[in-house]
């Protein structure tokens, strides 16, 4: 009885002492949306931990659908991580008015980030979060070998891709990998069509109001969404988007929509791919296109007992090195004096980023509802129960010029 | 009115009750007890005198008090704040708050989206209902005649209720994926192979696929309250419908099923319960909009969604307000059917 009591003493006060041991160590919590990722995010990470030796991060990869609703329900309990990665825009503002997040106006250095960078890292000329972990870029993902093995090229329009779409499916290959049951997928085919009409002057036009997404002209960007869907690999509709990520990596269809930061999830699920980018075809009365958006804007918790050292994280987060890291291995960065060194997708994705790139909507407060309407009406779309007029008039009704 | 006045000091404290004052505060039932006590305390102070009886009376209360906390805490104020959040226009996310009244419900009632959801539930009752008193009271039949190696029936079917649905409906998403599923290859295999189809992307056949697989996992519950109800049934009864010439069908239908009413009842209402507020089969199958064209959402799925914003990568459409309206409607919606349906079926239920 002694004996298990002495013991327990001992336990208690060892349990009871770690946490002084480690006093002088920091350790900042980080949530972060990409569990794909998570040996390079990690990489990153102990590269800083061993510059800086007083602060340890403790990463937390949550699968992407079940973020949001986790981040929005710790901020309100007040449980949120040290580093609140938000996205910039909308979402962000909302954080700052309600002061879950610090004001790092002066206290980051923002001297290296890309133009777009520069603008969602900011609010009414305030800095509140970073754009720090890369950005992404999605045109048109294509499979190499299945291009050469029936001698094909990439298509450049619409039109193109509709005969590309009879060939591969006369040969019993799915022709798009579009997995549409969480809405993600839909939604950004719905953006890249759009886009391919608009461009950014047009996105600007619709935010003031100028331009409405009913107007004819833009009709066609729906249209061709509800043309596309029967190239779609069977069962698209009840196929979640992780699912259809590891059904093109594997080889299962010819094309895939999708971004430079999923280039990473593909080659993690299978590291002999050969794949090819090119921007998403121009529909009707359009030119190719790409949208882009940041891979988040990384915030500091204002209750967080870490501060100094999470703005810490932050400025390192915005020098060369890492930023290589992330262009390296995951993604396109917001560093604009960094290349992508030997990754030649990354590199294609640079490329085809300089026809006609537009910034995705949902980081402007008025044209941020777009994305989820898309998403939630375009299966009605695809199986022919809403007519594209009526899902253009859909999403215009969540457009609100002159929001902030 | 009496309690201030002593208080207050302005009635002498030793003034003689009112006949039957007492039965204000006490029960009816107590009333000759409570002269009593009150007759042996005479000599003490008033307050004193009806504190100790108070004690006595209700000192049982305080045992209760510490569960009662816990209840009001955890219960009663997290019901009551959503009550109070759902009229107000808040996104879940920020600090504008705006008192909206009843919008919020009144947006609920007109939007057809919420009775398709409905009439999903409805369909998904409706159709495990009729499972669970047919495939599920047969089993349970079955199981009460003690085949050898009953324990092992009972185990392996009781298996799928207690492993989570998210889970095991992760795996059912394997089998019935069209591109790597298993279903598919196997009804081909044995010449079915004109079943073979996007189970969870067709229009038809997405929603009762998703009931299949809460079928399956509710199959234990059904077998397991059946089971308990037939051999509660003294098998005296069964005997003398036997000496009186039934036969086993007779038995089943005028002796058997009556007796079982009670297992009936709590049966319906449960599943009732369980179907109405259905969340994660429907979320890991097909997903947060209850694919395909919504042909599967449902009211869980319905609320998450407006509660959290469709699509991980914004939540700008968020609306925890609305959200939390609708399950207050669908709270009382089913408190109230809940009550009927118990009503209507305890009056058919017969003792043994």
């Amino acid at each position: 009885m002694n004996k298990h009591l002495r013991r327990l003493a001992v336990l208690a006060l060892t349990t009871w002492a770690m946490p002084a041991l480690a006093a002088d160590q920091v350790t900042l919590t980080f949530w972060h949306n990409h569990p794909e990722w998570k040996d390079r995010v990690q990489a990153i990470l102990d590269k800083f931990e061993a510059e800086n030796p007083g602060i340890h991060i403790q990463l937390d990869e949550i699968p992407g659908p079940d973020y949001t609703p986790k981040m929005n329900t710790a901020l309100t309990a007040g449980e949120a991580p040290d580093i609140i990665e938000l996205q910039p825009g909308p979402q962000m503002r909302a954080a700052e008015e309600s002061g879950y997040v610090l004001d790092l106006t002066g206290k980051v250095d923002l001297s290296a980030l890309t133009p777009s960078a520069l603008d969602a890292a900011q609010i009414d000329g305030k800095v509140y979060g970073v754009p720090v972990f890369g950005e992404y870029t999605v045109g048109l993902y294509y499979n190499k070998d299945i291009f050469a093995a029936n001698s094909l090229s990439p298509p450049k329009t619409s039109d193109e891709l509709m005969k590309l779409c009879g060939v591969l499916k006369a040969k019993g290959i799915a022709p798009m990998i579009a997995p549409s049951q969480d809405g993600v997928i839909p939604a950004f085919l719905y953006m890249l069509s759009a886009s391919s009409i608009l461009g950014p002057e047009g996105l600007n036009a619709v935010r003031k109001g100028e331009r409405k997404l009913t107007d004819p002209d833009l009709v066609v960007a729906a249209k061709f969404l509800q043309d596309l869907y029967p190239c779609f690999e069977e069962g698209a509709l009840g196929t979640p988007y992780v699912e259809g990520k590891a059904l093109f990596a594997l080889g299962k269809g010819a094309m895939m929509e999708g971004g430079s930061a999923d280039y990473a999830g593909f080659t993690q699920t299978n590291p002999k791919i050969n794949l090819g980018v090119v921007p998403f075809p121009a529909v009707p009365g359009g030119k190719g296109s790409t949208v882009t958006g940041m891979e988040g804007a990384f915030a500091v918790n204002s209750q967080s007992k870490g501060q100094d050292a999470a703005i810490t994280f932050l400025n390192w987060m915005l020098t060369a090195a890492p930023a290589q890291m992330i262009a390296d291995t995951i993604t396109l960065t917001t560093n604009k004096n960094v290349s992508p060194a030997h990754n030649e997708v990354m590199k294609e994705m640079v490329e085809a980023s300089k026809v006609n790139d537009v910034r995705v909507f949902y980081e402007f407060p008025e044209v941020g509802d777009i994305y989820a309407t898309a998403g939630t009406n375009s299966q009605p779309l695809f199986l022919k129960e809403m007519s594209p007029e009526d899902f253009a008039a859909a999403l215009q009704a969540t457009v609100k010029p002159g929001t902030k | 009115m009496r309690d201030n006045a002593n208080r207050s000091g302005s009635m002498p404290s030793t003034a003689p009750h009112p006949p039957g004052a007492t039965g204000h505060l006490l029960p009816q039932a107590g009333e000759g007890r409570a002269r009593r006590l009150q007759s042996n305390t005479r000599p003490w102070p008033g307050r004193r005198r009806r504190a100790a009886g108070l004690t006595q009376r209700y000192g049982h209360l305080w045992f209760v008090l510490p569960g009662l906390i816990m209840f009001l805490t955890f219960i009663v104020y997290p019901m009551a704040s959503a009550v109070w959040l759902s009229f107000f226009d808040w996104k879940g996310i920020g600090k504008n708050f705006n008192f909206v009244g009843l919008a919020n419900f009144h947006q609920a009632l007109s939007s057809p989206g919420f009775y398709r959801a409905a009439e999903n539930n409805l369909v998904f009752f409706i159709a495990i209902l009729i499972f669970q008193h047919t495939i599920g009271l047969l089993i349970a039949v079955q199981l009460n005649a003690r085949p050898r190696f009953m324990q092992v029936y009972r185990t392996i079917l009781f298996l799928p209720t207690i492993l989570s649905l998210i889970a095991t409906g992760f795996i059912w998403t394997l089998i019935l994926s069209p591109n790597i599923g298993l279903l598919n290859p196997l009804l081909r295999q044995i010449g079915l192979g004109f079943l073979a189809r996007s189970w969870l992307s067709d229009t038809t056949f997405a929603l009762p696929a998703v009931i299949l697989v809460q079928a399956w996992n509710l199959l234990g519950w059904s077998i397991i309250i059946y089971l308990s109800g037939l051999q509660n049934i003294p098998q005296e009864l069964r005997q003398a419908a036997e000496i009186d010439g039934a036969t086993t069908w007779q038995t089943f239908w005028r002796v058997v099923f009556p007796l079982l009413s009670p297992s009936f009842t709590s049966l319906t209402v449960l599943t009732f319960i369980q179907i109405f507020r259905v969340f994660d089969v429907v979320y890991v199958l097909t997903g947060p909009m209850g694919a395909p064209a919504g042909r599967t959402d449902v009211l869980g799925t319905l609320v998450y969604r407006t509660a959290f914003g469709v699509g991980g990568m914004s939540s700008n459409d968020a609306r925890m307000s609305y959200a939390i309206a609708m399950s207050v409607l669908i709270f009382l919606i089913m408190g109230a059917v809940s009550v009927l349906l118990i009503t209507l079926l305890r009056k058919r239920e017969v003792e043994a």
